[in-house]
C-alpha cells in the first residue's frame, strides 16, 4: 500500500482520545502550537493583537480553501479561483462607483463569482472527458482577460465610495467580522462534508466517479453544485479583498489558487481525491498565516519565506511516510 | 514519537529560519528607522536604487530594512504594510505594485504616525505624503518622442513595445509623447502605428517584435519604455539585421551588446535615469519627512546632502512630488562606463 | 477500400484530429497574415517556444505515470541563473560546459524531486509545489538577490542561439534532436514502455516485475534535465538571465500536453500529442498579435481559444467513437 497512505498514520491505536491525538488533525494542532511558540520567539512584534490586525487579507484566501477541500475531495482542481477573484472584486468596484447601495455591491461581488464558478461548472458536466485544470486554466486566462478589457488601459479602479467595505472589514472589539465569518462558514461546511449524504457522496464520486454514478449518485449535479459554489466564495474572498484594499486591479487574486490548494493539502486532503476533512485544511491554514505573519514581521525575504513553507511542506508530508518505511524495514 | 517527529520539523524550521540573512532590527537606538519597500524580488533595476537608499540612510546614522512582496502584486504589497505597521518604522518609502490598492493600507500607516513616502512608481494622491519622481513624466516623453524623431529621420511610422496594459508609468510617459506629438508641427510626419505589451516576458516581447515588423514592413522605429521589452526587442532585431532601429528605456548592462550607431547594432542610443541618484534623494526625501523638515506640500524646499536643494512641484495627479531631473542618455561613447554603474 | 481505412484512421487518432485543427488554424492565419507560413517565420515561432517544445516531453513522461511537475520552471530558473552568473563572473566561458552544468543542475533537481515523490511517497502535486517556492528561492540566492546577467556578460554563451549548424539554426537542431530520441524511447525501448505501463496500471505494472518507484524517479529526472537544458536554452535565445523568468510559465507546458490528448491521470499520450499540443500554443501566441486583435483582447482570445480547440477535440473524440461503434453494429 505505499504510496496510498498519502498523511495517515499506520497502526493507529483503538482508543478514540488516542485516536484523536495521533491522527493527522492532532498532529497539525501540535505543529501549530509550536509555530506559535517559535514565533512569539523569534518576532518581538508577535502578539494577539497584531496577529488579528494582519489577519483579514489572509483570510481573505481561507475562503477560497473550504470549497477548494471539496473539489480535491472530488480529486478535481480549480486553477481558476484566483482570476474569479479578480473580476468579482473589478466589477464589484465598478458596481460601488455608480453610486449604487451596498447591498448591490455585495451581490454583485457573489452574483459575479457565481456565474463564473458555473461557467466551470458548466463546461466540465457537459464535457466530461475534459480534465478540470486545462479547464479552469483556460477559463483563469478568461476571467482575467474579461477584468483587463473591463479596466481598460490603466488596469486598476479605486472604490470611490468606502464605507461599505470599511463596514464590512470592521471588528468586533479586537476581533475581524472575517474571523467568524471563516470559522462559520468552515465549521457548516465540514459539517456537510463530514456527517450528511451530500458529503459522502462527494467522498463517493473522488473515490471512484463511474461507480458512484452506477450506485445512483447524480454527479453531473453535485459537480456542478461544487463548481458553483467555488465561484460565490471567490465573490466573498474578493469583498473582503477590497476592504482591505479599496481598489481592485489586473494582479488581483494572482496565485491564490495555489495558497488555497497548498492549505488544504497540507490538512491532508487528498488531491487524488476521496480523503481528507475540512477540520485538517482550516488547522493548516492557520499554520501557514502564523508562520508567514511571525517570520515576515522580522522582514525575512519573502522568497526565503516560500522556501520555507516549501520545505515544511514537504518534509510534513513526507517524514511520517519515511518514518513508516524505516519501521517496517527494521521490523523485517 | 509524533511528538518527537513534529517537533524535529520545527527544529529544522527554526534552523532554517535562523540561518536565513535576517535584517537587522534597530542597530542605532536614537537613528531613524525606515522601510522600503520594493515592487518585488529579483529586480535588478530596482536594486541599485535601493542600494544607493540604504548607504545615503547608513551614512546619516539611521537604519534600512528592505523589504520585498513575495509576487509583483498589489496583494503582496499589502502584506508587507501589515507587518511594517506592527513594527512602526519612523518611515515607509514604498514603489508601489498598484495606483489604488495600497491606499487602505498607507492610510492605516499614516494614522499609526508613520511617514510615507514613495518612489519610482507613485500610490494615488491620498496614500502618500510626498513622491520621488525619477523624472518628469513629460520630460522622459519629450526625450524619447525626440530621439524617435532624430533616428527616424524625421519621417515615418514608429511602433510602442511596452510592459503590461496596467503599467502605470509606462502608460504615462506613452500619453506623455501622444500628446507632445499633436501639439508640435516639428512631428507631425510620423505616425505612431501601434502600442503592443510584451508583459515584461522576453518571449512575448519578442513575438510581439517580430508582430510589428510583420505588419509594418516600413517601421522605422520601436520605442521600448520598459527594460525587459527593450532588451528581448534589440536583441531580436539585431539577430535579423533589421533596418528598424530602437530606442526607449533601458538598463546599460543590459543594452551594451545592443547599442552602436552602425548597421550591425540595433539601438543609436536610449535613455534612463539616475538609478543611484534615485535612491539618495529619496532617502532624503525620507529622512526630511521624518523630522517635519517637509510635509509634503507644494513649494516647500529642503537639502539632499550634495545633490542640492529640491522643491516640492505639483505632480499630474493632483498629488506633489519631487522631480530628480533630466533622464541620462546612454549612446556609444558613455556605454561601457555606464554599463560598470548598472 | 483503402481510401476508406485511411479515412478511418484519421478520424479515429486523436493526434490526426489534432494536427487537423492545427492545420485549420494556421490556414486562417495566413489568409489574414500570409507572411506566417514562410520559412523564417516558422524557424522563428520554434525557436521562441523552444522551452516549451522541449520541455513538453518531460511532462508528457510524469503525466503517463499519472502525475505531474510545477516545479519545472523554478529548475530552469535555478539552472539558468546559476549558469549566467558563473558566466558573468567569468568562472566559465565554454558554451559547451555552460549547458552541461545547467542539465547537470535540472537533473539534480529532478532527482530530488523524484527521490521525495518515490522513496517518500509524497502526492506529486505537493511535493512539486514545495520544491517550486524552494527552487525559486534558490534561483533568487544564486542571484545575489537580483541580478541579472545581461548580453555582454554572457559572452559567446548567447551566441549559441544564433548560430546554425549544416544550414539550421542550433536550437531548432536541439528540438529536433529531443523529439527524435523521445520518439524512439517512447516507443521502442522497454524504459519506455514500462512507463507507460506503470501509468496505465501502477498495480499491475509492480505486479509484473517492474520496479514502479524507479520509474518514478526516473521520469521527474527526466523532467529536471530538460528543465536544466530548457534554462540554458532559455538564457541563450533571450540573452538574458533573470531570478523570475518564466514564473508561472509551467502551465503552458501542462496545457501543451493536455491539448495534445495527454491524460491527466496517466497511461495515455504520445509524443506526437506532446508536439501538436505545444505547437497549437505557440501558433496561437504568435498569431494573437499578428492578425491585430487589440492588445487587450488578447488574453482572453487566448484562452477562449485553447477552450474551444480542447472542446472541439472532444466532440470530434465522440463523433469518431460513434463512428467506429456504427461500424461495430453494421
Amino acid at each position: 500500500m505505499a504510496g496510498k497512505s498519502g498523511r495517515s498514520i499506520n497502526n493507529v491505536p483503538e482508543s478514540p482520545i488516542k485516536h484523536m491525538i495521533f491522527s493527522w488533525e492532532g498532529i497539525l494542532v501540535v505543529l501549530f502550537i509550536l509555530v506559535n511558540i517559535f514565533c512569539k520567539g523569534f518576532s518581538e512584534y508577535y502578539n494577539l493583537e497584531n496577529l488579528l490586525r494582519q489577519m483579514p487579507v489572509y483570510l481573505a484566501e481561507v475562503f477560497l480553501m473550504i470549497p477548494m477541500a471539496y473539489i480535491l475531495v472530488l480529486g478535481e482542481i480549480d486553477i481558476s479561483v484566483g482570476a474569479t477573484v479578480c473580476l468579482s472584486a473589478t466589477l464589484s468596484c465598478m458596481m460601488c462607483n455608480t453610486g449604487a447601495p451596498f447591498i448591490v455591491v455585495i451581490l454583485t461581488a457573489l452574483i459575479v463569482g457565481t456565474v463564473c464558478g458555473a461557467v466551470n461548472g458548466f463546461i466540465l458536466t457537459q464535457f466530461e472527458e475534459l480534465p478540470p485544470m486545462i479547464v479552469t486554466l483556460a477559463t483563469q486566462i478568461i476571467f482575467c482577460g474579461i477584468a483587463e478589457i473591463v479596466l481598460g488601459s490603466g488596469g486598476s479602479i479605486s472604490a470611490s465610495n468606502t464605507d461599505g467595505f470599511r463596514l464590512i472589514g470592521g471588528k468586533v472589539g479586537k476581533v475581524p467580522y472575517i474571523l467568524f465569518l471563516v470559522l462559520i462558514l468552515a465549521v457548516i461546511f465540514a459539517v456537510i462534508l463530514g456527517k450528511s449524504t451530500f458529503g459522502r457522496r462527494v467522498y463517493a464520486i473522488g473515490t471512484n466517479r463511474l461507480t458512484a454514478y452506477y450506485s445512483g449518485i447524480h454527479v453531473k449535479k453535485i459537480r456542478f453544485i461544487i463548481y458553483t459554489v467555488m465561484g460565490t466564495f471567490c465573490g466573498l474572498c474578493a469583498l473582503f479583498l477590497v476592504a482591505s484594499s479599496y481598489g481592485a486591479n489586473t494582479t488581483t487574486g494572482n496565485g491564490f489558487e495555489m495558497d488555497a490548494i497548498a492549505m488544504a493539502v497540507f490538512g491532508g486532503i487528498s488531491s487524488t481525491g476521496g480523503k481528507g476533512n475540512l477540520a485538517g485544511g482550516l488547522i493548516s491554514a492557520f499554520i501557514i498565516v502564523c508562520l508567514r505573519v511571525g517570520l515576515g514581521q522580522r522582514n525575512v525575504h519573502a522568497q526565503v519565506i516560500l522556501l520555507i513553507i516549501g520545505v515544511l511542506l514537504i518534509c510534513a508530508v513526507a517524514l511520517p511516510n519515511i518514518i513508516e518505511n524505516v519501521k517496517r524495514a527494521v521490523k523485517k | 514519537m509524533n511528538k518527537k517527529l513534529v517537533s524535529a520539523i520545527l527544529c529544522g524550521a527554526m534552523v532554517l529560519a535562523a540561518a536565513t540573512p535576517v535584517m537587522a532590527d534597530g542597530g542605532v537606538a536614537d537613528g531613524k528607522k525606515i522601510a522600503l519597500v520594493g515592487k518585488s524580488a529579483g529586480n535588478a533595476f530596482f536594486e541599485i536604487a535601493a542600494n544607493s537608499f540604504k548607504e545615503t540612510v547608513e551614512a546619516e546614522g539611521g537604519t534600512v530594512d528592505v523589504v520585498y512582496p513575495e509576487a509583483a502584486t498589489a496583494d503582496a504589497q499589502i502584506k508587507v504594510l501589515d507587518n511594517l505597521i506592527s513594527q512602526k518604522p519612523d518611515a515607509i518609502c514604498i514603489s508601489a505594485n498598484d495606483v489604488n490598492a495600497l491606499q487602505a493600507k498607507l492610510e492605516e500607516a499614516m494614522d499609526a504616525g508613520i511617514k510615507v513616502s514613495s518612489f519610482d512608481s507613485a500610490p494615488n494622491k491620498d496614500s502618500r505624503q510626498v513622491f520621488v519622481n525619477q523624472a518628469g513624466t513629460k520630460q522622459v516623453g519629450q526625450a524619447l518622442l525626440d530621439a524617435v524623431l532624430d533616428i527616424s529621420g524625421g519621417e515615418g511610422q514608429w511602433a510602442v513595445l511596452s510592459a503590461t496594459s496596467q503599467a502605470a508609468n509606462q502608460n504615462a510617459w506613452i500619453d506623455a509623447m501622444k500628446s507632445i506629438m499633436e501639439g508640435d508641427d516639428k512631428y507631425s510626419k510620423l505616425e505612431l502605428v501601434e502600442v503592443a505589451y510584451g508583459d515584461d516576458e522576453p518571449q512575448k516581447s519578442t513575438d510581439q517584435t517580430a508582430a510589428l515588423l510583420e505588419k509594418y514592413p516600413d517601421l522605422k522605429v520601436i520605442c521600448a519604455p520598459t527594460t525587459v521589452g527593450i532588451a528581448a526587442a534589440a536583441k531580436y532585431l539585431q539577430d535579423n539585421g533589421s533596418a528598424c532601429k530602437l530606442t526607449g528605456l533601458g538598463l546599460p548592462s543590459e543594452m551594451q551588446e545592443y547599442t552602436g550607431d552602425d548597421d550591425a547594432h540595433s539601438c543609436p542610443y536610449f535613455y534612463l535615469w539616475d538609478m543611484q541618484g534615485l535612491g539618495k534623494l529619496s532617502a532624503y526625501a525620507t529622512a526630511a519627512l521624518i523630522n517635519g523638515d517637509i510635509t509634503g506640500a507644494l513649494d516647500e524646499t529642503f537639502t539632499a546632502g550634495d545633490l542640492g536643494d529640491y522643491t516640492i512641484t505639483e505632480a499630474d495627479d493632483g498629488g506633489t512630488e519631487i522631480v530628480l531631473g533630466e533622464p541620462l542618455q546612454f549612446n556609444t561613447e558613455n556605454i561601457e562606463e555606464m554599463a560598470k554603474l548598472y | 477500400m483503402e481510401k476508406k481505412s485511411i479515412m478511418k484512421k484519421i478520424t479515429g487518432s486523436r493526434e490526426a484530429l489534432l494536427a487537423v485543427i492545427l492545420i485549420l488554424l494556421c490556414l486562417v492565419v495566413t489568409a489574414i497574415s500570409p507572411s506566417f507560413l514562410t520559412p523564417k517565420s516558422i524557424i522563428e515561432l520554434l525557436k521562441n517556444n523552444a522551452v516549451t517544445l522541449v520541455m513538453s516531453l518531460g511532462m508528457l513522461c510524469v503525466m503517463l505515470v499519472g502525475g505531474i511537475d510545477i516545479s519545472i520552471m523554478s529548475t530552469l530558473a535555478l539552472s539558468g541563473m546559476s549558469i549566467g552568473m558563473l558566466l558573468k563572473y567569468g568562472h566559465i566561458s565554454n558554451t559547451f560546459l555552460a549547458f552541461v552544468i545547467a542539465i547537470a543542475i535540472g537533473a539534480a533537481c529532478g532527482a530530488v524531486v523524484g527521490l521525495v515523490i518515490s522513496r517518500a511517497a509524497v502526492p506529486p502535486i505537493i511535493a512539486t509545489m514545495g520544491f517550486m517556492y524552494v527552487f525559486r528561492a534558490m534561483g533568487y540566492l544564486v542571484s545575489h538577490g537580483g541580478e541579472w546577467a545581461g548580453a555582454a556578460a554572457l559572452g559567446s554563451f548567447k551566441n549559441f542561439a544564433t548560430s546554425k549548424f549544416l544550414g539550421l539554426n542550433c536550437v531548432i537542431w536541439i528540438i529536433i534532436l529531443c523529439y527524435v530520441f523521445f520518439f524512439w524511447f517512447m516507443k521502442w525501448t522497454r524504459t519506455g514502455r514500462k512507463i507507460y505501463a506503470v501509468g496505465s496500471n501502477p498495480s499491475a505494472a509492480e505486479v509484473s516485475g517492474i520496479n514502479v518507484k524507479n520509474i518514478n524517479l526516473l521520469v521527474y529526472t527526466i523532467m529536471g534535465i530538460l528543465a536544466g537544458l530548457g534554462g540554458a536554452l532559455q538564457v541563450s535565445i533571450y540573452a538574458s538571465a533573470m531570478p523570475d523568468m518564466q514564473y508561472g510559465g509551467e502551465m503552458d507546458v501542462i496545457a501543451a500536453c493536455v491539448i495534445g490528448g495527454v491524460s491527466m491521470s496517466g497511461g495515455r499520450g504520445t509524443v506526437v500529442g506532446a508536439l501538436l499540443g505545444s505547437l497549437i500554443l505557440a501558433t496561437i501566441a504568435k498569431a494573437l498579435p499578428l492578425v491585430g486583435i487589440g492588445a487587450l483582447w488578447q488574453n482572453t482570445i487566448k484562452g477562449v481559444l485553447i477552450l474551444v480547440v480542447v472542446v472541439v477535440n472532444v466532440v470530434l473524440q465522440r463523433v469518431a467513437d460513434r463512428n467506429a461503434l456504427k461500424g461495430r453494429e453494421m
